[in-house]
């Protein structure tokens, strides 16, 4: 690695004064650009976290919203966050177990030729806009009489979670080191066998790392879910089956209404949203460190 | 065989957990009462609100709607995504060749208001005609005080402030009666723009659905733009006197709208109606100009059929009619013919 | 016995050995998922371009270019060339607003800050990188928006309105500048952790040495760590610009839906995704729809490329520096 003409510059002394200066006055600049950085960062951080915490009440899970109340009666937005729970959870149902079969063809059976193959595929999944999906599941599942569900909505966020998980999946599996597995082939234990309860077991730690941060992405997905589950009346309900309100499409639509009472709850949910990724984002980390530990352990 | 780790049985077991739950307590919610599903119209929206807990203790049917705007109404009930769809504005030639056995029922009456933030200006104090209106939207007419709109303010102060004009960004009956208006009182609206749920403004800011497009007035200063006169009401927003054609400035009241609904004379078979802009006659004298009925749309052989049959009819009647066109909400009385065309049509579904 | 290739992991068994039916289930079902992921990725490809079809074979490629979207029955017309107008413009100042910066945190967390600060300031990040865009909308609409217009957009119309960047300020809150500091705030954290990584992995050796031949902090910084992480950053700016050029959902919040195409930065747009979010629902007929689809391969083409030229330049990058990914060279 060249170092860019340094050496004819640096033996210069009368040159240093000024180089010094020059380097105080980058230094300077970095400072800046970093502190303006970090107060966007704490300004929009505060501002929801803020807003959001004096908002907060249990109405916000408990109670259904009322539309167009003309009183102040107590409403919330259980019926979101009970159509959060239930689509995320069975999106989640969909995308782990296949992205945990592509990772294992890719890492345990392809040649090297269907890997880099199914892998481009992955990472061209990956890149598709969410929108794009919302609109290929509203085609392909909605349109012509299919009608929304939740099913519909938990099929499009689980397309946006599988190369995620898969990825994952692929990369710990790697880790897996090969001494393992011709030491239970070596004894006879059928590829299969070796798979599913050594090197699986061996690689459970990341897989729920990289599930859990998949999850805490698509939970505040907005685009797909209002192709898919977006006509939904005030009422709670828990099936699938139905269009069911989303707590991402709830603060969607609170965002742009003129009551204050509806701002006061987007920012609510908003801050239980938020608090629910930062949960699972620090889930995550701590089951990486943890499975990191007993790999380096064992 | 290897034991499996605690963590993969674990897993398993939560999984197994979790599906499990989501059975039985998608068993539970399963349907025991009836629902119907309906989306479309925000003008509507009030209403239905109104209509839904009273119906339901009345038949035990449940309403679940969703104001989705007219043109996502229409879109649903022809892609069968509800059972029932609700637009201010009629379909189209192409969508009611799309949506084949589709009925449109004209169940309640109602208005578009140019709603406006001028600070200066209290509500109703800004009086306006349609061509003045049409030029504002065309972007002809920039600032508050141009002399167009002095000519129609005598004595009150306008400020030298940029008009902001805001219009519907979704698919929506109130543009639909709105451009319908402007395309009565302007040749160059009618020509440049047109008529439709969704036009190509010439400038201005999009809101979203009636909630949108108020949010976006309250928050912009010298602002106007249209909205369904319940949430002008709702949201304490300043609305406009408009000259109608007779003459008089008058406001979107309930007596006025129904003026309005009187140039109905018989109801066409498919049910299309527009009642913008009445003519100068001294029997619309009070007419506000941008009234509009707003229609439920509905397959006539369905599934829900029956139930919808039951709902609409209960609709049509005095007392949910009366529930509705109150100081609050702002629906007028529908008149006896449109009634009679509406209950004929409702046969129909079956 | 066979012997085996140790330095890839088993893949057939090995011969003499009996094949289990096991292992042709375990392979058929994990093959069958791969072949399921690869045929998603080309059915998305071929249902965008099915759906956008009645759309292509009226307008042609001439829709990338008109710019008109009247769904007045009786005068239809459609063109992509106002949104993406929108799409390049939003996207390429919130890229160029979000750069120094995140390029500023990454060389402060990297080097300058003191110790005790990079932890929080890690963490600052990242908790932005969680927020969903749909708060940040939320937070563009009731916070951003009011601010901007108030202050900000007179302040830069009284100092550079001579360029026509910095027109008449718009009494609205949503506007395409509002939309472009959103879509900055989006991107920052994903630019700022990678370029932080990329300097993270600079060798000490390299820094070192530069340092030891006397050199200032700064042409250390100048011609090792940027020579270095140069490639990586080019790839991280490209991802940034993709994530930006695929939002639809925050910008739609705070665009203003303008139709119009102008160099105002503080006038109302739309882009490619905007667009589509707004007028999807409730399109007025199927040539509509249609045309919204267009709109949305249009998108889909360029994300595309953009993920495509990225991946090019972190493969080339991993190449330059001999990086091995585990398990697989």
């Amino acid at each position: 690695m060249s170092v860019h003409g340094m050496t004819e510059r640096t033996l210069n002394v009368p040159d240093l004064q000024r180089r010094q200066l020059f380097n105080r006055g980058m230094e300077v600049i970095a400072w800046l650009a970093a502190l303006i950085a970090i107060a966007i960062l704490v300004v929009v951080v505060y501002s929801v976290g803020r807003r959001g915490w004096t908002e907060l009440n249990f109405n916000l899970l408990t109670k259904a919203p009322i539309p167009f109340s003309f009183t102040n009666a107590p409403q919330g937005l259980s019926n979101a966050f009970a159509g959060t729970l239930v689509i995320v959870a069975i999106a989640t149902a969909m995308a782990l177990p296949v992205g945990i079969l592509v990772a294992i063809y890719l890492n345990e059976f392809a040649p090297p030729a269907i890997r880099n193959g199914v892998g481009m595929a992955l990472d061209v999944l990956a890149g598709v806009p969410a929108i794009v999906i919302g609109i290929f599941v509203y085609g392909l599942l909605v349109a012509g009489g299919g009608g929304q569900s939740g099913l519909k909505g938990s099929f499009a966020l689980g397309i946006l979670m599988l190369p995620f998980v898969a990825r994952t999946t692929i990369e710990v599996l790697a880790l897996v080191p090969n001494s393992l597995r011709e030491a239970s082939l070596g004894l006879g234990v059928p590829q299969w066998r070796t798979t599913l309860s050594i090197v699986l077991p061996r690689a459970i730690g990341g897989i729920l790392t990289g599930t859990v941060l998949a999850v805490a992405r698509v939970a505040g997905e907005t685009a797909p879910l209002l192709f898919t589950s977006s006509l939904v009346g005030a009422k709670t309900s828990w099936n699938p089956l139905h269009a069911l309100q989303t707590v991402p499409v709830a603060i969607f639509e609170l965002s742009e209404s003129p009551d204050p009472k509806d701002h006061a709850r987007a920012w609510a949910a908003a801050f239980v949203l938020l608090l629910f990724i930062l949960f699972a984002s620090l889930t995550a980390r701590w089951l990486a460190t943890r499975s990191a530990r007993k790999i380096a352990g064992r | 065989m290897p034991r499996l780790g605690t963590s993969i049985r674990f897993t398993g077991a939560c999984a197994v957990a979790l599906a499990t739950a989501a059975t039985m307590v998608s068993a539970a919610g399963a349907k025991r009462t009836t629902t119907l599903n309906g989306a479309g119209s925000s003008l509507i929206a009030p209403a239905v609100a109104v209509w839904a807990p009273a119906y339901a203790k009345a038949s035990g049917t449940e309403i679940n709607y969703s104001a989705v705007g007219s043109g996502a109404g229409i879109a649903a009930i022809t892609a069968k995504t509800v059972d029932f769809g609700a637009s201010d504005a009629p379909l189209t030639d192409s969508q009611a060749s799309a949506c084949a056995d589709c009925v449109q029922i004209p169940w309640a009456l109602s208005a578009t208001v140019p709603t406006y933030n001028v600070p200066g200006l209290h509500s109703g104090q800004l009086k306006l005609d349609g061509p003045t209106l049409a030029k504002i939207f065309l972007g002809q007419i920039k600032t508050w005080d141009d002399p167009a709109i002095k000519k129609l303010n005598p004595g009150t102060s306008l400020p030298n402030l940029a008009i902001t004009t805001v219009h519907r960004s979704d698919g929506s009956g109130d543009t639909y009666a709105f451009t319908d208006y402007l395309s009565h009182v302007s040749a160059q609206w009618a020509s440049q723009v047109g008529n439709s749920t969704s036009v190509s403004w010439p400038g201005g800011v999009g809101g979203a659905k009636n909630a949108g497009v108020a949010a976006v007035i309250a928050s912009t200063p010298g602002s106007i733009g249209y909205i369904s006169v319940a949430y002008v009401v709702q949201n304490h927003l300043d609305w406009a006197r408009m000259k109608n054609a007779a003459g008089n400035y008058v406001l979107a009241s309930a007596p006025d709208i129904e003026a309005a609904a009187q140039v109905v004379k018989s109801v066409p078979a498919d049910n299309k109606l527009s009642i913008v802009d009445p003519p100068a006659s001294p029997k619309y004298k009070n007419a506000w100009p941008l009234s509009t009925f707003t229609y439920v749309i509905v397959h006539t052989s369905s599934a829900q059929a029956p139930a919808l049959r039951k709902f609409i009819f209960w609709a049509l009647t005095p007392k949910a009619q009366h529930m509705i066109s109150n100081s609050f909400l702002v629906f007028a009385p529908i008149p006896k013919v449109v009634l009679v065309a509406a209950e004929k049509t409702l046969t129909k579904v079956h | 016995m066979a012997s085996l290739d140790v330095t890839e992991p088993a893949r057939r068994p090995f011969s003499g050995r009996r094949v289990h039916l096991g292992d042709l289930l375990l392979q058929g079902l994990a093959g069958a998922a791969a072949a399921g992921a690869t045929a998603l990725v080309l059915l998305i490809a071929w249902k965008v371009v099915d759906g956008a079809h009645p759309s292509i074979s009226k307008f042609g490629l001439g829709f990338i270019v008109h710019d008109v979207w009247n769904p007045v029955s009786g005068r239809e017309a459609y063109g992509a060339a106002s949104f993406l107008f929108g799409t390049v413009i939003t996207s390429f100042f919130a890229l160029l607003l979000a750069t120094p910066l995140a390029i500023g945190i990454a060389l402060f967390l990297t080097e300058l800050a003191p110790r005790v600060v990079r932890g929080p300031v890690t963490a600052l990040v990242e908790t932005l990188a969680a927020v969903p865009s749909v708060v940040i909308g939320l937070w563009g609409i009731l916070v951003l928006g009011p601010a901007l217009r108030g202050n900000i957009e007179s302040w830069l119309h009284s100092g550079l309105g001579w360029i026509p960047l910095f027109g008449a300020p718009s009494a609205a809150g949503a506007s395409i500048f509002t939309a472009i500091v959103v879509l900055a705030i989006m991107i920052l954290p994903i630019v700022s952790s990678i370029s932080r990584e990329l300097f993270l992995g600079v060798p000490h050796e390299l820094k070192e040495g530069a340092l030891a031949l006397g050199t200032t902090r700064w042409e250390m910084v100048r011609g090792v760590m940027f020579p270095y992480a140069r490639g990586g950053i080019a790839a991280a700016l490209i991802l940034g610009l993709g994530r930006a050029m695929g939002e639809a959902i925050a910008v739609t919040q705070v665009i203003g839906g303008g139709t119009v195409i102008s160099w105002n930065l503080f006038n109302q747009g739309d882009t490619l995704a905007s667009k589509i979010a707004a007028e999807y629902q409730g399109a007025t007929s199927n040539l509509e729809v249609a045309s919204l689809i267009y709109l949305g391969l249009i998108l889909l083409v360029l994300s595309l490329i953009a993920n495509s030229v990225a991946q090019l330049i972190v493969r080339r990058v991993a190449r330059t520096h001999g990086v091995t990914r585990g398990g697989r060279g």
